[in-house]
């Protein structure tokens, strides 16, 4: 009986220790593999722009089309020469906050209605 | 707590008569009373620029704008939960029948304006979805022995499965668009769904390109409704509907100061609790009471070009729907 006890003592220690060593490594790992998906999910989900909507989306001042440039992230008008801004993939509309692209003569701030 | 009621009365009456003076002073160029000339300077900021309602204040126009992004900034995070207690869960009931009364067609264009958190957009996506299943449902009973022509054709259109019904949802804050996001991202509604950050007074969109254009609890905090339902004309396809989901008059006396007491009561200490924001939903209280009533508005719509508008009347006329069409 108590050699019984001994052995299944001992069996559960090493079990534990085993489990111990095993979780341990399932979380190193789970670790890792979280923070790539985390990493990859924020870059592919949060910032990622719909072109879609390019088909009816328009500069509120002028309404006409707008370019989308992948570097800079914004949407170009090249006719009044202002740039919205893109952020976490909402585009922002919103003439104040658009950037006058400086290569325009007419330096015109974009008016509020 | 009464002392805090007699105040609230106070203004409001002192608010209301500061209101009619101002109207009459515009009528009245030169009045006759000294009196009540100096009364009126003494009520009038003297600036020739245009002023507007923040709730009972009486506010430039150029700050309501800012004034109102600040309050929906501060409010965004706990927006929906707020919505939930104020109401009592209502205006969820709300939102559905304002759905029920848009009865979107599978394969529609939706622009919700001031949509915020998405809850209009979600539900048209999840309505129009289950009446797509239920049409294909419908056709799958109707036609038992299918032609070849028949099976075919079935191939070939359902190949995603669902028809291009889209939603976008504008907003001018960014803050509660984010709130909107990360909601629709929780649900997984993703396919169809939009985000825009924009001005409904001037919308980024092009003529004649949505097919429904909602506003819900929105357009009473806008600067000029009459712009904002201009532009709503503008983006409408021809036979597209306008419907507007909005807090407007009771009739009922009795249910009146019911609800008058709910609100200026109750509504404030839930936001201070809740949100931690006293003055932002007493000024939400306070635009409702300012905000034209059920004939007012609707007179509105059809003076922007709409026609065949209507309105229902939800709750006893605490929350109304208008609806009208471009043809």
């Amino acid at each position: 009986m108590s050699q019984h006890a001994l052995r299944r003592l001992i069996t559960g220690v090493f079990n534990v220790q085993r489990s111990e060593t095993y979780r341990s490594a399932l979380r190193v790992g789970s670790c890792v593999k979280i923070n790539k998906r985390c990493r990859s999910d924020e870059v592919k989900g949060s910032e990622e722009f719909d072109v879609s909507i390019l088909e009816f989306l328009v500069c509120p001042l002028s309404k006409k089309q707008l370019r989308y440039d992948e570097k800079s992230n914004e949407l170009i008008n090249e006719e009044l020469g202002i740039a919205y801004p893109i952020i976490d993939g909402i585009p922002n509309m919103i003439p104040q906050d658009a950037r006058m692209i400086q290569k325009m003569e007419t330096s015109k701030n974009p008016s509020e209605s | 707590m009464a002392a805090s009621i007699r105040t609230l009365a106070l203004r409001t009456f002192c608010d209301s008569t500061r209101n009619i003076q101002h109207v009459s002073r515009s009528r009245v160029k030169h009045s006759c009373c000294p009196a009540w000339v100096t009364v009126c300077r003494g009520y009038s900021d003297g600036t020739e620029g245009k002023s507007t309602h923040f709730g009972f204040e009486t506010v430039p126009e150029e700050e309501k704008a800012e004034r109102v992004y600040k309050v929906f900034e501060s409010v965004a995070g706990k927006y929906d939960v707020m919505n939930d207690a104020m109401s009592l869960g209502i205006h969820r009931l709300w939102k559905d029948s304002l759905l029920h009364v848009m009865n979107p067609q599978p394969g529609l264009r939706l622009l919700d304006t001031a949509g915020g958190t998405g809850d209009i957009s979600f539900r048209f996506l999840e309505y129009t979805r289950s009446m797509h299943e239920r049409q294909q449902r419908q056709k799958a009973r109707s036609s038992q022995t299918p032609s070849w022509r028949d099976l075919a054709d079935h191939y070939a259109t359902n190949q995603t499965g669902l028809p291009p019904s889209r939603a976008v949802v504008c907003d001018i804050n960014k803050e509660m668009l984010k709130v909107g996001k990360q909601r629709a991202e929780k649900a997984g509604i993703s396919t169809g769904l939009s985000w825009v950050v924009g001005d409904a007074e001037e919308l980024p969109f092009d003529d004649d390109q949505f097919d429904i254009y909602t506003i819900a609890f929105g357009i009473r905090n806008v600067t000029h409704i009459e712009q904002v339902l201009q532009e709503a004309v503008r983006v409408l396809k021809p036979g597209g509907r306008f419907l507007c989901l909005e807090f407007s008059k009771v009739s009922n006396p009795v249910l009146a100061r019911l609800y008058d007491a709910y609100s200026f009561q109750m509504i404030p200490v839930l936001g201070e609790v809740i949100a931690g924001d006293w003055k932002s939903y007493q000024y939400l209280v306070e635009s409702i009471r300012k905000f034209p009533d059920q004939e007012t508005f609707k007179e509105m719509i059809e003076d922007a070009g709409f026609f065949c508008v209507q309105y229902f009347n939800l709750t006893g006329g605490i929350v109304s729907i208008h609806s009208g069409f471009k043809l």
